[in-house]
Parts: C-alpha cells; sequence; structure tokens
C-alpha cells in the first residue's frame, strides 16, 4: 500500500508491506503514478531493465531505487510497470523492472532525505520519502 | 514555539529555543504572512539550519517562506570561510534556478493581437516539460566549456546571445573554480540535450506588459518604461544540477561521522567548505550554476529568434537583457570583514547601490530583483537597497511563495478550467500537461504584492516596476 501525505512544495510518500523487498515493489508502483498521468496501461511493457544497487542503510537504498527508475524515465524514455524479481543482500538490491517507453509528463526531479524513514512496524514495514518535484 | 518580534517585521526564534541551535532563527514577514508560514513545519526547518556548524549571524527567512526539505525554501544561511560547513541541500537540488528578464522594444498595445503568435512561436521553439529534451546538443568538450565557464562560451563560439547579455547577469553568467570532472557520468548524462529547455514543474516563459513604474530613475537604468511588453525565463540547472546535489548529500551524509557533525535532518548533510567534500561539491555547484546560466541565456536567444518572426529583425536585435539572477545558490562574499559562504535557497542576491559587482549600468540604481508572481497575477522588478547588507546578507526573497501542496491545487481546480480563466483574463497560455498547470494555480501561492510590500518595508529592497502577464508558456 501506498500514499502521499500533504506536502507544501514536493510530494511526501509512505509505503507499507508485509516485507522489505515489497516495500520496494509498492514504491515502483507509486513512481509508475507519477510518471503516468493516464493510469497504467492495458498490459505490461516488454522492456526489461536490471537494477543493482548498494547503499548504507535501507532508507537510503530505497531513495537510490526510487531515484534509478527516475533517471531511467528522465534519460531513456523508460516507465516502470511493474518487478518481475528483487532480491535484498547486505547493504544492497538486485531487481529486474518490466515496462514499456514513453514521454512522462512529470518526472521526479530528486529523492530527498528529508524525514527519510524505514521501519519495522507491528504488521511488517513502513517507508517514508519526499520527492522533489 | 517561542516566536519574538524584533520589530513590525521581523520574528526571531531565540538561539535559546533548542539545545541544538547556534544562532537565533529570524522571519521577515507581516502578521498576514507569520500566520501563513506557521501553518506548515518553515520554522522547525529554519531551526535546523541554525544549527549548522559555522553559521554566523542567523538562519534568515524571507517572507515567502514555505515548507521544503532539509531548509525551507526562502531561506538564508551564511558559514564562515574557510572552516564553515557547506550544505548542497541548502543550494537545493535546481543548482542556480533563476530568473532572466528581458524588454522587447515594443508595447503591449501595438503587439496587440499578435501576442498570441508570439506565445506560440515561443512554446514551437523553446522546449518544455519533462526529461532529455530537443536542447542544444554539444560535444562533451564543449559543454565541459559551458561548465566552466558558463554564458560566455555560448557568445563567443556559438554565436547565440551576445556579450551585453553576460554582463547583465549576476556574476557575468560565471562562477569561479568550477570543475567539470566533479561532475558524475550520470550528472552529465542527465544534463545532456537539456541547455536551453524549460523543464517542468513552476518553470516557464512569461510575456508581461510594464503595468506601473515606481521608480523611475531606477527603470530607466534598467532600460524598462511603461507599458513596455518583457519577456520573463524561469528555470535552472535541470536533470544535469538535480544530479549534482543528489550525488553530494549522498557523499556528505556518508562523511558526517567523519567529520564529527550531527544534524537534526539528513537532508542537511554538509561538510566543510575546506574538505575534500566541500571543496569538490563547491566546484561541482560553479559548474552547474554555469549550466543554469548557460540555459537562460539560450532560451533568450530563442525568446529573440521568436522575437524576428513575429515583429522582424530590427525588434529582434532591439531586444535588451535586463539581467538575470540566482536564487538557488552558495558564493562566497565578503560582508563586514568576513568572508563568508552565503547560501540562498530560494532567495535572491539584492545589492545595494554602488555595489562594484553591478554592471555599470545599475550601479547607480542597486541591483535588479525579479519576483515572479504565480501565474496570472503581477511579477515585481525590485532594486536592492543598503537595508540588505546590514540585514539579511544582502539578500531578498525569490518569488509569492506557495501556501498549497500540488495535490490539493488539483483538487481545487482542474488545468482545463484554469487555462479558461486565465485566457478569460487575456493571458494566452500555452502547456503540455493540464495537471502541471493546475499545481501551479494562482491560489496556490502567497499575495506576491504583500510579499514584496514586506522586502520593501524592511529596507531590503525597493520596487521598480510591476509587471502584468500577458502570455505564459508553461513548462
Amino acid at each position: 500500500m501506498h500514499g502521499w501525505d500533504e506536502h507544501t512544495g514536493e510530494l511526501q510518500l509512505w509505503v507499507t508491506a508485509p516485507t522489505e523487498p515489497e516495500v520496494f515493489g509498492e514504491a515502483l508502483r507509486a513512481v509508475a503514478e507519477i510518471l503516468s498521468e493516464n493510469g497504467p496501461p492495458a498490459a505490461p511493457g516488454r522492456e526489461l531493465r536490471e537494477i543493482a544497487l548498494e547503499a548504507g542503510d535501507r532508507g537510503v537504498l530505497l531513495a537510490d531505487w526510487i531515484g534509478e527508475l527516475a533517471f531511467l524515465a528522465e534519460t531513456d524514455a523508460f516507465v516502470p510497470d511493474s518487478l518481475e524479481a528483487l532480491e535484498l543482500a547486505g547493504k544492497g538490491l538486485r531487481a529486474r523492472v518490466r515496462g514499456h517507453f514513453g514521454r512522462p509528463p512529470h518526472l521526479v526531479k530528486a529523492v530527498t532525505y528529508h524525514d527519510l524513514r524505514f521501519e519495522r512496524t507491528d504488521d511488517g514495514w513502513r517507508a517514508q520519502v519526499v520527492l522533489d518535484v | 514555539m517561542e516566536l519574538r518580534a524584533l520589530d513590525e517585521l521581523l520574528w526571531e526564534v531565540p538561539a535559546t529555543g533548542r539545545d541544538d541551535m547556534r544562532v537565533p532563527a529570524r522571519v521577515f514577514a507581516d502578521a498576514q504572512l507569520l500566520a501563513d508560514i506557521r501553518a506548515d513545519d518553515s520554522l522547525v526547518q529554519l531551526q535546523n539550519v541554525a544549527t549548522l556548524p559555522g553559521i554566523v549571524g542567523a538562519a534568515l527567512a524571507m517572507p515567502d517562506i514555505h515548507s521544503g526539505y532539509g531548509f525551507p525554501v526562502g531561506a538564508v544561511a551564511a558559514t564562515g570561510l574557510p572552516d564553515g560547513v557547506v550544505s548542497p541541500g541548502g543550494v537545493g537540488y535546481d543548482i542556480n534556478c533563476g530568473v532572466r528578464l528581458l524588454v522587447l522594444p515594443v508595447d503591449a498595445a501595438e503587439l496587440g493581437a499578435r501576442t498570441e503568435k508570439l506565445v506560440h512561436e515561443l512554446f514551437r521553439r523553446v522546449p518544455t516539460g519533462t526529461g532529455r529534451s530537443d536542447g542544444l546538443q554539444l560535444s562533451g568538450r564543449e559543454l565541459d566549456r559551458v561548465l566552466r565557464d558558463g554564458a560566455q562560451v555560448l557568445v563567443e563560439r556559438h554565436g547565440i546571445g551576445t556579450g551585453d547579455d553576460v554582463v547583465h547577469t549576476e556574476s557575468g553568467g560565471r562562477l569561479p573554480g568550477a570543475d567539470p570532472g566533479r561532475l558524475s557520468e550520470r550528472a552529465r548524462a542527465r544534463g545532456s540535450g537539456q541547455l536551453g529547455t524549460v523543464g517542468s514543474g513552476n518553470h516557464f516563459i512569461e510575456l508581461q506588459r510594464v503595468e506601473r513604474i515606481f521608480d523611475a530613475g531606477a527603470a530607466r537604468a534598467f532600460g524598462l518604461r511603461d507599458g513596455a511588453v518583457t519577456a520573463m525565463i524561469h528555470s535552472g540547472s535541470r536533470g544535469l544540477g538535480h544530479q549534482v546535489c543528489t550525488d553530494y548529500v549522498k557523499r556528505m551524509d556518508a562523511a558526517l561521522g567523519r567529520h564529527g557533525i550531527r544534524l537534526p535532518d539528513r537532508q542537511l548533510s554538509c561538510a566543510p567548505a575546506s574538505s575534500p567534500e566541500g571543496e569538490a561539491y563547491l566546484a561541482a555547484m560553479a559548474a552547474a550554476a554555469n549550466f543554469a546560466w548557460s540555459n537562460r541565456h539560450a532560451m533568450a536567444h530563442d525568446v529573440r529568434e521568436a522575437v524576428r518572426r513575429v515583429l522582424g529583425d530590427g525588434a529582434a536585435a532591439a531586444t535588451r537583457q535586463v539581467y538575470d539572477v540566482a536564487h538557488n545558490v552558495a558564493k562566497r562574499e565578503r560582508h563586514g570583514d568576513r568572508d563568508l559562504l552565503v547560501h540562498r535557497k530560494g532567495a535572491t542576491r539584492a545589492f545595494p547601490p554602488g555595489h562594484p559587482e553591478l554592471p555599470a549600468r545599475h550601479r547607480d540604481a542597486g541591483q535588479a530583483v525579479f519576483i515572479p508572481g504565480s501565474m496570472g497575477t503581477s511579477s515585481y522588478v525590485l532594486a536592492g537597497r543598503p537595508g540588505s547588507m546590514e540585514r539579511s546578507f544582502g539578500t531578498v526573497c525569490h518569488g509569492a511563495g506557495r501556501r498549497m501542496s500540488r495535490t490539493r491545487a488539483r483538487k481545487e481546480i482542474q488545468g482545463g478550467e484554469l487555462r479558461r480563466r486565465l485566457e478569460a483574463d487575456g493571458i494566452v497560455v500555452r502547456s503540455h500537461s493540464d495537471r502541471g498547470l493546475a499545481e501551479e494555480a494562482p491560489f496556490a501561492y502567497k499575495d506576491v504584492d504583500r510579499v514584496v510590500g514586506v522586502v520593501e518595508r524592511a529596507g531590503l529592497a525597493a520596487r521598480v516596476a510591476e509587471l502584468r502577464p500577458i502570455g505564459v508558456v508553461k513548462g
């Protein structure tokens, strides 16, 4: 599950999920929502991208993950549709993302560390990140 | 939060307000703006800024302050050199986001029905919207030259714009010390093809009419006359600058422990300006700032080409640049007997008359400052006043300042409806995105007249001219 909290200038995303990898999957769906003004495509695209990242902690890893998806959209016009696979190991992740080529009308300019959270809850995990749009 | 009035327009959270504050946090505002400001967490963010190692005087906020991330938008923080910190978040992701103003040799009345054609021509010529756009395609070596030496490179090597444009740009369109080698490949990739493009968000090109002159002498010095058409360009360093900030926030965040720095917000990540991380960031930031000035310079060229197409060669040649200001940058400046690094995030330099950094034509008037209103409302041309040096490290506000989230703005109005309302007011609108239009609705911003009134009454700057929109190309 994900949603958006009120923020005067930017977008504040929250994500909840039963497991850590699912937090990343939910974040991908949130990014896809920003990138698609007209909702998700009827069928997932055929393009695949492999992503490997490392970071000092899970919060920064999540920021890097969103940043990587935004980078692919900005420089490669790659719009993510779904997560094919994601594996967390140590301080890093490896993932395969399915998507399509498009011209997103909105982009994420940057992913901030402001109030960045990645925490265990009674039900699983909750993360929060502020995006500069 | 304890907030005390230092005078009618300056409010202070004392340094004793929190254990970790090194200096007071001060905000310029009247009672009504202060109520808006207190409605979000911008004053807490300003207190956070007051904890930065090496900060001097006070963490300052302008009346257009609103909640940001790390620094609030509309903040000024000066740190002592050489060992005070530099904070990439204190500059922001859009390094050297700023405003350029051109004045055309025609009056709005003369332009008349050709306004729509001119707006359309601007929309056709200047790439707008997201991502890698159809901007100038430069080789790697040429991009390096731009990053190192700024807008002058476009004049000398590409025949774009004029030397007079460069003279009438803050810092001559070039921050010294820029090192393209300090940029990541990712930053270069994001900037590739984006030189000469507006981008998205709150960026725009607006055609305006000089509605009112407040200071005839300063207006004359700036080349402004009653009724004249102006073109205002608001944009920055695009993906290149965003990536520079991203890279160095991460790098400094990882080095905080080594520098013994503890912060209330990770987005404030910083390093001593004299440290390897600090020096590298300042060299990369200067390169991104030079990219931004070149970006606006290239768009100004496109504005002239649009004028040429609609009004002819003579009008294009006589289109003059008033000035160009940065409102997201950190600069080395001398204030009193101190060498400081002045971070301005959503705040504009406003040096007073006689300052040696001003171009000769403006020296008696004070630095030209441009305060865009929201879409459909007035913008203002101001001139810096001596009070800015005494009270705000030579700084004023940068705009009206948001008061409503993008999500809420979209709930309040549809982009199509806003477009119809603006056009009913005689404003020609061109935009790729109705959603983006709705997010920038006038009611999402504070009252620019009130914001400008505060900085004028506080003695930071004085009004020179009011500009009313007649056409807008929205990023």
